[in-house]
């Protein structure tokens, strides 16, 4: 028996390795196929579609999940991540039932890729784990030292529009966007996804104007053509107005590393 | 009112047109010097020789070390939110004190016939279906609110009226439900949407008075200055109307008439006010109470009080909004209720003794 303590301080205990694993999120779907589960992932959320082969996997809903569907999949881990609403009496039901719920929350790119080892460990596969993570750990490596010798570049990230609002030191995104060599304009508050002041954006002049698309949780190409008003901006002056894929960059999985790369050539 | 109330009323100094008159311009001036004081904070202090500059050129000023002009804050940024606050405060104040008159009822706020959900459903299907055009520098979100509560205001009116008269008891059942039904289709709409859809609806419940341009600010300026203007007028039949229905028509009002008036006028305030800002709520139930409390329950002063006050109170509740926790902004309905609650309760421990005696 192997005890384990997930982010939020819940003990977790396995007999053995998981072998029937239900992921809640997203960004947990990916880490698992990338310590090399496959037939082992029971259960996924609508919202899982990367790799490929998750979204052949039986749904147990999206944002809210089905508690029915996941105590039918008997699974003996579920993984879920605390950016995503996570519903108390979920959490009740699953530790009434003894089903282990593992909790990842990561607030740094290291803590990401740190999520892979300890998912690797959760389902025997430390090796694969260690391996996965080395390599992404390199890229982030050879990033920090192409960007160490460039000036960082002013960027604001836009995550909402109408109420504006954007990325703090709490969320990953902010180291993501300063491994890629910008500078979060709103970087010194540290609540995660602050509602922030039109003037702040202002006066901080961001050089550049970084918005995720694609999926549901991109800005409309007509809401960024929006911002362009604003003609004081460096950003709209220099017509950099840049877009990211969302997904690489709002989950905290192994394609950070991806997003990342995305974002530095993005602004730079 | 209750009978205590009036006759307190009687007992207080005559309003007389000219201390009506002093009193309107004192809080004019409060007002306007609010308003200054508004304008000068934020993410950064804009000092006041450097604010008449501004004000005084309406063109881009020379650059300030950021490179940015504080003028561009100043008449972008700052200029119009403070103009909406004022407008929808004194339009919330305003419909609270008719509806608290009309209602007969101290717990009345614009929110309690219903129109206020009607709006919020209209801007959650808008948020929902991610519509995106602009009419008139409003948003299509704006515009369906309004739209939404339009129609509700027309449902509230059908279940309400019998035999063409009102019924005060039987709108306030008729608001009440609407409310209710209303809340829960946008519930229901909100648990099938996206989290986008339902972050987006959830920041637009909270309220804001950071939605709208010029354009939209001069529209919606004429609808507030005849809506309140409107009620204003109507200061000596609502006095008559708070001695009671059957005393009122006594005295010589058409009282179906005039409920319907204000009835109509206060659902319309409330319509605009909740399409263009989301609910903002504690200003139309306690800013009429705290003017009372300090004016008396005359009408005809009491309304335009109102007015000023409940635009300055909300102007100044968005600046501690977006000033305290810079660069981050707090709700502003969240400020309303932490500003002016306890404020309030002071109010109403000093004139506790008062109200009995």
């Amino acid at each position: 028996m192997k005890t384990f303590t997930d982010d939020v301080g819940r003990r977790v205990s396995l007999a053995k390795p998981a072998r029937r694993v239900v992921s809640l999120a997203p960004s947990a779907t990916e880490i698992l196929f990338a310590v090399g589960l496959g037939t082992e992932v029971v259960g996924v959320t609508t919202l899982c579609d990367y790799p490929s082969a998750a979204k052949a996997k039986p749904k147990i809903g999206s944002a809210i999940p089905n508690l029915e569907a996941i105590i039918g999949l008997k699974p003996d881990l579920v993984l879920a991540v605390k950016s995503e609403i996570i519903r108390p009496d979920i959490l009740a039901k699953l530790s009434q039932l003894n089903i282990p719920l593992f909790i990842l929350a990561a607030k740094t790119v290291e803590e990401i890729l740190g999520h892979i080892g300890t998912v690797g460990s959760l389902v025997g596969r430390e090796r694969e784990a260690r391996s996965v993570a080395w390599t992404l750990a390199e890229r982030v490596n050879v990033i920090r030292r192409r960007m160490a010798s460039i000036k960082p570049v002013r960027v604001f990230y836009v995550i909402n529009t109408d109420p504006l609002i954007s990325i703090g030191s709490g969320s990953f995104i902010h180291q993501m966007l300063e491994l890629a060599g910008g500078e979060n304009i709103v970087g010194r508050t540290a609540i995660p996804y602050p509602k922030v002041s039109l003037e702040e954006v202002l006066r901080r002049d961001p050089e550049v104007l970084l918005f995720p698309v694609g999926t549901s949780e991109g800005i409309p190409e007509h809401e960024q053509q929006r911002w362009r008003r604003w003609t004081t901006l460096s950003a709209v002056a220099q017509n950099r107005l840049r877009q990211v894929k969302a997904e690489l960059v709002n989950r905290p999985g192994p394609r950070v590393v991806d997003g990342i790369e995305a974002i530095a050539h993005a602004i730079h | 009112m209750e009978t205590g109330d009036s006759a307190a009323w009687f007992l207080q100094p005559a309003v007389t047109a000219r201390r009506c008159s002093w009193t309107l311009l004192a809080l004019l001036v409060a007002a306007l010097i609010g308003l200054v004081l508004c304008l000068q904070y934020g993410t950064e202090y804009i000092s006041l020789p450097e604010l008449a500059r501004i004000l005084m050129n309406s063109g881009v000023a020379t650059d300030s070390v950021s490179g940015i002009s504080p003028a561009i804050i100043v008449w972008e940024v700052r200029l119009p939110r403070l103009l909406l606050a004022a407008l929808v405060g004194a339009s919330l104040a305003v419909v609270g004190v008719a509806l608290q008159a009309l209602l007969r009822n101290p717990l009345a706020d614009p929110y309690i016939l219903g129109i206020s959900s009607g709006a919020a459903l209209g801007a959650a299907l808008a948020l929902q279906f991610g519509v995106a055009w602009e009419i008139g520098g409003l948003s299509a979100v704006q515009v369906a609110a309004f739209g939404f509560a339009s129609l509700t205001i027309l449902a509230v009116h059908r279940i309400a009226v019998a035999d063409g008269r009102i019924p005060v008891q039987t709108l306030l059942l008729a608001g009440v439900i609407i409310n209710a039904i209303l809340s829960a289709l946008i519930l229901f709409l909100t648990s099938l949407s996206d989290s986008t859809s339902a972050f987006r609806l959830f920041f637009w419940l909270m309220g804001s008075v950071a939605t709208i341009g010029y354009a939209g600010l001069g529209a919606l300026a004429v609808t507030v200055v005849i809506g309140v203007g409107a009620l204003c007028a109507q200061g000596r039949n609502l006095n008559l109307l708070s001695l009671g229905e059957d005393p009122a028509q006594g005295l010589g009002l058409d009282v179906e008439r005039i409920k319907r008036v204000i009835f109509v006028v206060t659902a319309l305030l409330t319509g605009v006010a909740v399409a263009v800002s989301g609910l903002i709520g504690f200003v139309g139930m306690i800013v009429p109470h705290a003017v009372r409390m300090v004016l008396g329950p005359d009408h005809r002063l009491l309304l335009p009080a109102s007015a000023l006050v409940g635009g300055l109170f909300l102007a100044v509740a968005d600046t501690v909004a977006r000033t305290l926790l810079a660069p981050m902004e707090l709700p502003v309905g969240v400020m309303t209720a932490l500003c002016g609650g306890p404020f309030f309760i002071y109010l109403l421990v000093s004139h506790r003794k008062e109200a009995i005696g």
